[in-house]
C-alpha cells in the first residue's frame, strides 16, 4: 500500500518535472529517496519487518545509462564474542574466543550491481560498502577464521545481509529496495545511506533514519526488567504462583 | 501463532511451548516431580538461549509446584520445621550457584556447564532409580509384598546439633539437612530446576524421612528454592522472561492434571522405573550433543 502511494506520487512529481520543460541543472537534486516508515516497532507478536526505500534520479538508472544506485543500512553497533569450540577427552567446548568491538548489529546492502564491480576497492572500504569492506578488528585472537565465521554466522542469522533483496527499477528512474529486519533485530537507530555511484565515483548520496523500538507489552516487560529487576523479579515470582494455583482449581479433574 | 518473547528477544511459536508445557506437565502429574529436568533441556533444544531457559525454568517451577504444596500443606503432610531448614541450606546454595552460573556466563561455559551437570545428574539420578525400582519390582516378585525398609543408624546420627522433627518422627543433626538443602540449592540455581527429583531420593534414603511427608515437604522446599533463584537471577542475571514462563504455566497446569489423574492407575515402583528411564534418557541424549562433531566450529554471542 505505501509503497504503491509512495511509487504513484514520486512518479507524478517525476512527470510534472520533466514537463514544466528543464529546469536548471544546477537546481534538481541527483538524487531523491525516503523509506516506507522511519519506525519499526517490535510488539508482542513481531516476527520481523521489513522496510522500503525508494527514491527517483534525475539520470536514468542501469546499466546503458551508467549510474547504480546502492542502498546500505546500519544498525548501532554491537560487540560480538566469536567462539571455537575444541575436543578436550571426546567433549566439544568453547575453547579460544576473539571480540570484535565495533562491528554493527545490523548491516544490509543492496545495489543494481554488485558494489564491486562499480567501485574502487579504495572507495569501498572508505564507504565501508559490502561485508569485506567493513573494518572487523579483533581484540584477541587474529586469526582469519574468526573473521570467516563472524561474517558466515552473522549471514545464516540475517543480521548481515548482501544482496537479499534487489534494487528494482521502473521507468528507468524510479527505484525501490526492501530492507528487511529479522526477529532478533536490536533496538536503537538506524541508518539508511542510499548512494548514487557513476564512472566509479560517488556523485551523490542521502542518509535516512530509522528507529526500531519495543512497544506494547513487550516493550513495558524489557524496561521494567532493566530498570527495576527488583520489582520485575517479585512480579514474576507471583506471577507464576498465581498462575499455577488459579490453573489447577479451574482444571482439577477429579 | 508467533509470540515475541521480550527477555530472550526473539520470537517462537507460542502453540509449541504450549505443547511444550503441557507435555512436561502430564509427566510431572504422573510422577509427581516438577518436570523442570526436561522443560530446561527442550527449552534449549528449540532454541532459547541457555540463561533465559534456565531463569525461566526456574520461574515456571514455582507455578508448577504451588499448587501440590497448597494440596499437601491441607493434608499435613509437610513437616515445616525440616522444611525450613532444607531451605536455610537452598537459600545459601541457590545464592552461591547464581553467583557461580554469572561467573560461568561471563567465561563463555554456560551451555557446558549446564549439559555437564544435565549429564551426571541426571545419569546418576536416573541410574540409581532404574535400578532400585527394578529390585524392589523383583523383591516384590519374589516374596510377594514390598519389602519395608529398616530404620538403619549410620554415622549421619552421631553428627551434632540435633533437633527434633516430630512430623518426620526424627531426632537428628541439622547437618545433613543443611547439607542437602546446599547442594540442590545450586544444582536448582544452574540447572533452573526445583530439584525434587534429587530431594526425595536423598530425603528417604539420607535423612530417613517418611514418605508420607516427603513429597509434601519437598515442594516446600522446591517453591521457595525456585522464588529465590528467579529473584536472583531477574537480578543479577537479568534472564527471567515472564511471557516464557507463562506460556509454559498456561500448557503445564493443564497437563499436569491430566497426568495426575492417570498417575493413580500405576503401581510406585513402576512409575519409578518408568521415571528413572525417563531421565536416563534425557542425560543420554545431552552426552550424546556434547561428543557428537558439532556443525559449525564457532558460535557468536553478544559479549557479556
Amino acid at each position: 500500500m505505501i509503497r504503491a502511494a509512495a511509487r504513484a506520487l514520486l512518479l507524478l512529481l517525476l512527470l510534472a518535472g520533466v514537463a514544466r520543460a528543464q529546469p536548471a541543472p544546477a537546481s534538481t537534486p541527483q538524487l531523491a529517496a525516503d523509506i516506507s516508515t522511519d519506525r519499526v516497532e517490535i510488539t508482542t507478536g513481531f516476527t520481523g519487518s521489513s522496510v522500503m526505500v525508494f527514491g527517483a534520479t534525475e539520470r536514468l538508472i542501469g546499466a546503458e545509462g551508467g549510474e547504480d544506485v546502492v542502498v546500505v543500512a546500519w544498525g548501532p553497533p554491537q560487540p560480538t564474542v566469536v567462539r571455537r569450540k575444541v575436543n578436550v577427552l571426546g567433549f566439544w567446548l568453547n575453547g579460544p574466543s576473539t571480540v570484535f568491538r565495533q562491528v554493527p548489529g545490523f548491516y544490509a546492502i543492496a545495489a543494481t550491481r554488485p558494489v564491486w564491480q562499480i567501485l574502487p576497492e579504495e572507495t569501498r572500504r572508505t564507504a565501508r560498502l559490502g561485508l569485506d569492506s567493513l573494518p572487523l578488528t579483533a581484540s584477541g585472537s587474529q586469526a582469519p577464521a574468526f573473521r570467516a565465521a563472524l561474517l558466515e554466522l552473522k549471514q545464516q542469522d540475517g543480521r548481515w545481509q548482501e544482496y537479499a533483496h534487489p534494487v528494482t527499477i521502473a521507468g528507468g528512474r524510479l527505484f525501490s529496495a526492501r530492507v528487511s529486519f529479522p526477529d532478533t533485530v536490536q533496538t536503537g537507530d538506524y541508518r539508511i545511506e542510499v548512494l548514487l555511484v557513476r564512472d566509479e565515483r560517488i556523485v551523490a548520496r542521502q542518509a535516512l533514519f530509522l528507529r526500531v523500538d519495543r512497544v506494547g507489552t513487550a516493550a513495558s516487560i524489557a524496561s521494567v526488567a532493566r530498570t527495576e529487576p527488583l520489582v520485575y523479579g517479585a512480579v514474576c515470582i507471583l506471577l507464576a504462583a498465581i498462575a499455577g494455583w488459579f490453573g489447577s482449581i479451574v482444571f482439577r479433574r477429579n | 501463532m508467533q509470540v515475541y518473547l521480550p527477555i530472550a528477544e526473539m520470537s517462537v511459536d507460542a502453540l509449541l511451548l504450549l505443547g511444550i508445557g503441557f507435555g512436561v506437565g502430564w509427566l510431572s502429574g504422573l510422577f509427581g516431580v516438577g518436570g523442570g529436568f526436561l522443560l530446561t533441556p527442550l527449552l534449549i533444544l528449540i532454541g532459547i538461549p541457555a540463561p533465559v531457559a534456565v531463569a525461566s525454568g526456574a520461574n515456571q517451577t514455582i507455578g508448577a509446584s504451588v499448587s501440590g504444596l497448597i494440596a499437601q500443606w491441607r493434608r499435613g503432610n509437610v513437616d515445616a520445621r525440616m522444611g525450613t531448614v532444607l531451605l536455610v541450606g537452598g537459600f545459601i546454595g541457590s545464592g552461591a550457584g547464581v553467583q557461580l552460573f554469572a561467573l560461568l556466563r561471563r567465561a563463555g561455559q554456560v551451555d557446558l556447564a549446564v549439559a555437564i551437570f544435565y549429564v551426571v545428574i541426571l545419569g546418576t539420578v536416573g541410574m540409581l532409580m532404574v535400578r532400585e525400582s527394578v529390585r524392589s519390582i523383583l523383591r516384590r516378585r519374589r516374596t510377594g509384598v514390598a519389602a519395608a525398609k529398616a530404620h538403619e543408624h549410620t554415622w549421619l546420627h552421631g553428627l551434632p546439633f540435633k533437633m527434633r522433627f516430630r512430623k518426620s518422627r526424627l531426632y537428628i543433626s541439622v547437618i545433613p539437612p543443611l547439607l542437602v538443602g546446599f547442594g540442590i540449592g545450586i544444582l536448582s540455581a544452574i540447572m533452573g530446576v526445583g530439584g525434587g527429583f534429587m530431594l526425595v531420593p536423598a530425603m528417604i534414603y539420607l535423612l530417613g524421612m517418611p514418605t508420607s511427608v516427603v513429597i509434601g515437604t519437598s515442594l516446600f522446599q522446591v517453591v521457595f528454592v525456585a522464588a529465590n533463584v528467579t529473584f536472583l537471577q531477574a537480578v543479577q542475571v537479568g534472564t527471567v522472561d515472564i511471557v516464557l514462563t507463562l506460556l509454559l504455566l498456561a500448557g503445564g497446569v493443564v497437563g499436569a492434571q491430566f497426568g495426575a489423574s492417570m498417575g493413580t492407575k500405576l503401581r510406585g515402583e513402576e512409575t519409578r522405573a518408568l521415571l528413572g528411564m525417563l531421565v536416563l534418557s534425557v542425560a543420554l541424549g545431552l552426552l550424546y550433543d556434547l561428543v557428537r562433531t558439532p556443525d559449525s566450529l564457532f558460535s557468536i554471542g553478544a559479549t557479556p
